[in-house]
C-alpha cells in the first residue's frame, strides 16, 4: 500500500522527476497497458457482437427454453463410490450432506454396466447407450492380428510425413490421435439446443471434442512417454530388479561432490522407430545432516526434505534442432541415506504448454493452468503402480492423490462459478483409487493387511468419504432453487483378496494350449500356442474365443461351433469355486450376444466374466500370462476392486430431487438430463429418462 | 564557476568528440535495460509477479471462454482491472529502489544529450531572472572578449527577465557575468562543436530543483534569481527519425530490457 501511494504520488505531482522512472516503469506500464488494450479490443468485439450471438442461442433455444424444467444441472461423478459403505458411513453419522440428500431428495443404487469398469460405465453415462453402441468394453483392447493389447479410448500415432535429413527424421505435422469411443456425449445435444456446459474431467474425453462448452480431457489422457502413466524412481542402490508394472528404475550416480540421474522422456521424434528416448537431467546436491537435497532440473531449482514433494515442475526433453517435448512432473525425496532415492511421477503434459489436446478449447487447460497453477493432466494420475511396487509408502500416495484432489475441487468451482446456467459435470477419481488401495485396512483378514494390527489400520477409506460429503455440502451451498444436483458414481467397491488367473483354468481345462515343453506363458501369450487354442481372456473381464476369420490364427469355427463353446465355457464357469476356502469365485458369466447391442458388438469379448465379491482376474491374468496357480492370495495393496460381477457393485445416485425410478441405471443419466432441459432425446438412445420432482426438496 | 582554461575545453572535447550520440545512447540503453532487469529479479518477487501475470491471463481467457455470458464477462472484467493494480504495486516496488538511481543517470546524460553546445557565429539569449522588477533596471552583462551583444537588451517587467542576445566568436568554455548594483553572478557557457556537457540554467534553488536544469552551484542570495542560456535543444538520428534522446534512450532501453528479460527467465 505505502508504494502504492508513493506511486500515485509520482504520478500527481507535475514535475519530470517520474519521467525518469526509466525502462523499469516502462515494462510494467507496457506490460499492464497490453493487458488492457487487449481486454478493451475484445470486450468492443464481445458487445458488439453479443446481441447477434444471444439472438441465434435463443433461437436455437426455442424449443428447449418451453419444456425446460431446469435452469442449470450440477454433476458431480465420484468414481467408485460404494452405496454399501455410504450407507454404513450415513447410520454412523459420519456424512451429514449425503444423509441429508437421502433424507430429502434421492439415494438409489445405481446400476452400472457390463463390465463395471470405469472406462466403460462412463463412456455409458456420457452417450447413453450400452458399450455395443459406444466401442468401449474395457482400458484394453486385442489386436486380432497379433493378440497385442492396444487402449482401447484412444489411438495416438506420429505424424503421416515425415523429412529424411541424413541421420534425423523430422516430423512434418502433428501426431494423428484417433477417438475409439463411438457415440455422442450428451453435452454435445445440449450444445445444439444452445445450452451450454462445464465438463471436468470425465473419463474417456480424450481426444477432446469440439462442442459449444469447455471440457478438460479425464481418464485415458497419456503421459508425455504415451503411457498411461510410468513413474521413475532414481536410485543409487543397485538393482538389476524390474519394476512388475507403471515405472521404471534409472540410475543416479556420482558428479563431483553432487550425484545426476535424468527423468526418462518420450521417443526422440527425429529417430522415429529407433526406441531412442529423450532424457532431461537433473542433479542432486544432498545435505544428509538437514536431511535435505537441492535439486537442480533444467532452470528450476528446489530444496525437498525427506518425504517431502516438490510443487509441479516444468521439464524439457530437447531432441535438437528445435524440436522439444515440455512436460511438468514432481519429485519426492524418499531417503538421502544410506542411499540416495528420488521418485518422479510420471511426465504430465503441461497444462499451460499442451504438447498434445487435452481440452476444448485448447485454452481451456492453459486457462485453468494460469488462475490455479500446473496441476496433473494425466488420465489415471494417482500413481497407484508406484504404491503397489512399493516404491511410495501409503502417506506419500495419499499426499499425492489428495493434492490432485484439491486441484479438482478449485476446478468444480470455478466451473459453478462460470455456469450460472446449464450444465456443470465434474468427476473426482480420488475415491476410486483410493478404494483400490486401501481396501485391505476395511478387512479384518486381507491378505494384503494381515501384518498389519488392526488398532494401526488408518480409517483412510472413511476419512475419504467424510471429505467428499464436506465437498458435497460446500457445492450444495452454492445451489439455487433451479439447480438440479446429481451426485452418481460410475460403480461400486469390493474386496479384492483372491486373484483368478483365468488363462491358467483355460489351460488346465484344455481351452488353451500352450507351446511344447511349456508349463507357463510369459506376458501377452508369448508362449501360447494358438493353433491348438481356442479360448483366451485378456484384460479385466474379456474372455474370448480364438474364432477363425476374426483372431489370425483363430481355429473355432464361428456360428454353431462358437455357441456351443460358449455355452460350455459359461456353464464350466458359472460359480466356480475356490478350492481354498468353497467360496464362489465366479458369480455369472455373461454371452455378449445377450448383454450388447449395436454396430461395434464384433468388437467385444464374447463372454464377461462376474467374478464374485472378493475376487478378481489376477495380475498375470490381465497381461496374458498363464500361470499354474488359477486362485491366489492378493498380497498387493491393490486390495479393493470393482472387476466383478457388475451386479454386486451398483454405483450411488443421490439427487436433491425425488426422483421416482426404483432402480436406476447409469445409462439413464444423458436421457434425463436432456429431458429436464427441454431437449429432445434421440432416437438411439438406450437408457429412459427418470421422473424426477418438478422442484428441489432441499 | 571560473573559466575553463583552452586545454581543458580541448581535453573535454577530445573526450567525445569521437563519438557518435546515437551510438552512445544505444550502448547506455542496452546496459541500462541489463541492468534495470537483473536489478528487478533481485528487488522483486519473482514467484508473485508471476501469479499475478498468469491470472490476468486467466481472465482474459475468461473473457473468450465465456462471451457468452455476459454476468461472467463483467466479473472477468472486474478481475482484470483488479488483478493490473496488484500486478502494478509487485512491479513498482522494486521501482522504487531503482529510481534514485536511474533518475541520477539520467540527469547527469541529459548535460551530454540533452543540449548541444552553441557553436561559433550562433546567437543565442541569455536571460537573466530578477528577484523584484525593480532589481531590472540595476542588471547588467559583462562579457569576455570573444562574446559581443548583437542587441540591446529587452526587459520584460511581467516575468522579471532581462534578455539578451548574444553571439560568440570562437570555441571555447566561457563565463559570463551578470552585474546587479553591488552584486555580481556569473555563469558558465560552452561553445564547441563536440559532444560535451552543458549546463542550461545556473539558478538560486534548493538542490532537488536545480538537479533537472542545471549543472552549476546554486547562485548566492542577492537580486539575481536564474540566468539561462538557450542552447539549443539536441535531437538525434535514429533508424529515420530525429529523436529526442529520452524517449530514444526509453524505447531502446525497454527493447533492450524486454529481450534481456526473455533471455535470463526474468519475469516483470
Amino acid at each position: 500500500m505505502p508504494s502504492l501511494l508513493i506511486l500515485l504520488l509520482l504520478i500527481c505531482v507535475p514535475t519530470p522527476s517520474h519521467a525518469y522512472a526509466g525502462p523499469g516503469a516502462g515494462f510494467a506500464v507496457l506490460s499492464s497497458f497490453w493487458t488492457l488494450f487487449i481486454a478493451f479490443l475484445y470486450s468492443v468485439y464481445a458487445f458488439l457482437t453479443w446481441p447477434f450471438r444471444h439472438l441465434l442461442r435463443l433461437f436455437r433455444r426455442r424449443k428447449s427454453l418451453v419444456n425446460a424444467q431446469i435452469k442449470r444441472a450440477v454433476i458431480l461423478g465420484f468414481d467408485g463410490m460404494d452405496p454399501e459403505l455410504t450407507e454404513r458411513f450415513i447410520k454412523e453419522g459420519t456424512l451429514p450432506n449425503l444423509a441429508r440428500l437421502r433424507e430429502q431428495g434421492t439415494f438409489r443404487k445405481l446400476r452400472t454396466t457390463f463390465p463395471a469398469i470405469s472406462p466403460v460405465a462412463w463412456s455409458t453415462f456420457m452417450t447413453g447407450v450400452n458399450p455395443g453402441k459406444h466401442n468401449i468394453y474395457d482400458f484394453l483392447a486385442r489386436d486380432t492380428n497379433n493378440y497385442l493389447p492396444f487402449l482401447s479410448s484412444a489411438e495416438i500415432k506420429g505424424p503421416k510425413r515425415s523429412l529424411k535429413l541424413g541421420k534425423y527424421t523430422i516430423p512434418l505435422g502433428k501426431p494423428t490421435i484417433k477417438a475409439m469411443r463411438r457415440g455422442t456425449p450428451f453435452w454435445h445435444w445440449l450444445g445444439r439446443a444452445g445450452i451450454f456446459s462445464s465438463i471436468i474431467r470425465v473419463p474417456v474425453t480424450f481426444p477432446p471434442e469440439k462442442f459449444p462448452g469447455v471440457l478438460l480431457s479425464g481418464m485415458c489422457v497419456p503421459d508425455l512417454k504415451g503411457s498411461q502413466g510410468t513413474f521413475c524412481l532414481c536410485t543409487t542402490r543397485n538393482s538389476g530388479d524390474k519394476f512388475r508394472d507403471g515405472g521404471v528404475r534409472v540410475p543416479i550416480t556420482r558428479n563431483g561432490s553432487g550425484f545426476r540421474s535424468y527423468i526418462p522422456g518420450p521417443e526422440d521424434p527425429l529417430a522415429a522407430n529407433s526406441g531412442k528416448e529423450l532424457r532431461a537431467d537433473f542433479e542432486i546436491h544432498s545435505d544428509p545432516a538437514n536431511k535435505q537435497a537441492r535439486i537442480v532440473a533444467g532452470s528450476e531449482t528446489f530444496t525437498l526434505r525427506v518425504g517431502e514433494y516438490s510443487e509441479w515442475i516444468p521439464v524439457k526433453f530437447k531432441a535438437g534442432l528445435g524440436f522439444s517435448a515440455r512436460g511438468i512432473c514432481r519429485f519426492y525425496l524418499k531417503q538421502l541415506s544410506p542411499e540416495v532415492e528420488i521418485y518422479v511421477t510420471p511426465v504430465n503434459i503441461d497444462p499451460s504448454h499442451p504438447d498434445l489436446p487435452i481440452s476444448h478449447p485448447v485454452t481451456y487447460s492453459i486457462y485453468l493452468s494460469k488462475l490455479f497453477g500446473p496441476y496433473a493432466t494425466l488420465g489415471l494420475a494417482e500413481d497407484t503402480w508406484a504404491l503397489n511396487e512399493e516404491v511410495l509408502d501409503d502417506d506419500a500416495f495419499l499426499a499425492q492423490c489428495y493434492a490432485n484432489h484439491d486441484d479438482r475441487e478449485r476446478m468444480l468451482f470455478d466451473a459453478l462459478d462460470k455456469t450460472r446456467q446449464g450444465l456443470c459435470a465434474c468427476v473426482f477419481d480420488t475415491t476410486d483409487r483410493v478404494q483400490h488401495m486401501f481396501w485391505r485396512y476395511l478387512e479384518e483378514d486381507h491378505p494384503a493387511a494381515r501384518n498389519v494390527p488392526r488398532d494401526q489400520r488408518p480409517n483412510v477409506i472413511e476419512d475419504l468419504y467424510r471429505r467428499m460429503d464436506a465437498l458435497i455440502g460446500r457445492v450444495i451451498s452454492q445451489l439455487d432453487d433451479r439447480t438440479l444436483l446429481l451426485v452418481v458414481s460410475d460403480h461400486g467397491f469390493k474386496s479384492f483378496a483372491r486373484c483368478v488367473n483365468l488363462n491358467a483354468w483355460l489351460h488346465q481345462n484344455g481351452y488353451l494350449a500352450l507351446k511344447a515343453g511349456k508349463s507357463e506363458s510369459g506376458d501377452w501369450f508369448e508362449d501360447v500356442d494358438w493353433s491348438r487354442t481356442r479360448a483366451y481372456t485378456m484384460g479385466l473381464n474379456g474372455l474370448y474365443l480364438n474364432l477363425k476369420g476374426r483372431e489370425r490364427e483363430g481355429i473355432v469355427n464361428p456360428g454353431a461351433e462358437a455357441g456351443v463353446l460358449k455355452e460350455e465355457l459359461r456353464q464350466k464357469l458359472n460359480g466356480l469355486a475356490d478350492p481354498a476356502s468353497g467360496r464362489t469365485g465366479i458369480t455369472g458369466v455373461f454371452d455378449c450376444d445377450a448383454v450388447y447391442a449395436g454396430p461395434y458388438v464384433d468388437n467385444a469379448p464374447d463372454l464377461i466374466v462376474g467374478y464374485g465379491a472378493g475376487y478378481r482376474a489376477s495380475w498375470d491374468s490381465v497381461m496374458g500370462k498363464v500361470t499354474a496357480q488359477i486362485f491366489e492370495d492378493n498380497l498387493k495393496a491393490w486390495s479393493g476392486d470393482h472387476c466383478i460381477d457388475p451386479r454386486l457393485v451398483p454405483g450411488v445416485l443421490f439427487s436433491n430431487r425425488k426422483i421416482a425410478d426404483e432402480k436406476p441405471a447409469i445409462v439413464d443419466v444423458a436421457p434425463t438430463i436432456l429431458q429436464l432441459f427441454g431437449v429432445q432425446l434421440p432416437a438411439h438412445f438406450d437408457g429412459k429418462p427418470w421422473t424426477v420432482q418438478a422442484t428441489p426438496a432441499t | 564557476m571560473s573559466l575553463l582554461t583552452p586545454i581543458r575545453s580541448v581535453a573535454i572535447s577530445n573526450v567525445f568528440s569521437i563519438s557518435v550520440p546515437a551510438a552512445l545512447v544505444l550502448v547506455i540503453s542496452i546496459v541500462v535495460g541489463l541492468l534495470m532487469v537483473v536489478l528487478f529479479r533481485y528487488t522483486s518477487n519473482q514467484k508473485a509477479i508471476r501469479i499475478a501475470k498468469d491470472q490476468l491471463k486467466a481472465h482474459l481467457l475468461a473473457v473468450r471462454l465465456y462471451q457468452d455470458q455476459l454476468p461472467v464477462v463483467l466479473a472477468s472484467y472486474g478481475r482484470i482491472v483488479r488483478g493490473t493494480g496488484r500486478y502494478l504495486r509487485l512491479a513498482f516496488t522494486p521501482l522504487l529502489i531503482v529510481i534514485l538511481p536511474i533518475t541520477f543517470l539520467i540527469v547527469q546524460l541529459d548535460r551530454y544529450f540533452g543540449w548541444t553546445p552553441l557553436t561559433p557565429g550562433q546567437s543565442f539569449l541569455v536571460t537573466a531572472r530578477a528577484k523584484t522588477v525593480e532589481d531590472l533596471d540595476s542588471l547588467s552583462l559583462q562579457l569576455p572578449e570573444e562574446l559581443k551583444t548583437t542587441a540591446p537588451a529587452v526587459h520584460v517587467p511581467a516575468d522579471k527577465e532581462v534578455v539578451w542576445r548574444v553571439e560568440a566568436a570562437k570555441n571555447g568554455a566561457y563565463d559570463l557575468k551578470v552585474n546587479a548594483a553591488d552584486h555580481a553572478v556569473e555563469k558558465s557557457l560552452l561553445v564547441s562543436p563536440a559532444l560535451a556537457r552543458v549546463s542550461p540554467e545556473r539558478l538560486r534553488a534548493p538542490y532537488w530543483k536545480r538537479m533537472f536544469v542545471s549543472g552549476e552551484s546554486a547562485l548566492s542570495d542577492g537580486p539575481v534569481q536564474s540566468i539561462a542560456v538557450d542552447y539549443p535543444v539536441r535531437t538525434i538520428a535514429f533508424a529515420g527519425f530525429e529523436w529526442n534522446w529520452i524517449w530514444l534512450f526509453f524505447v531502446l532501453s525497454l527493447v533492450a530490457g524486454f529481450l534481456f528479460k526473455s533471455v535470463l527467465g526474468i519475469e516483470i
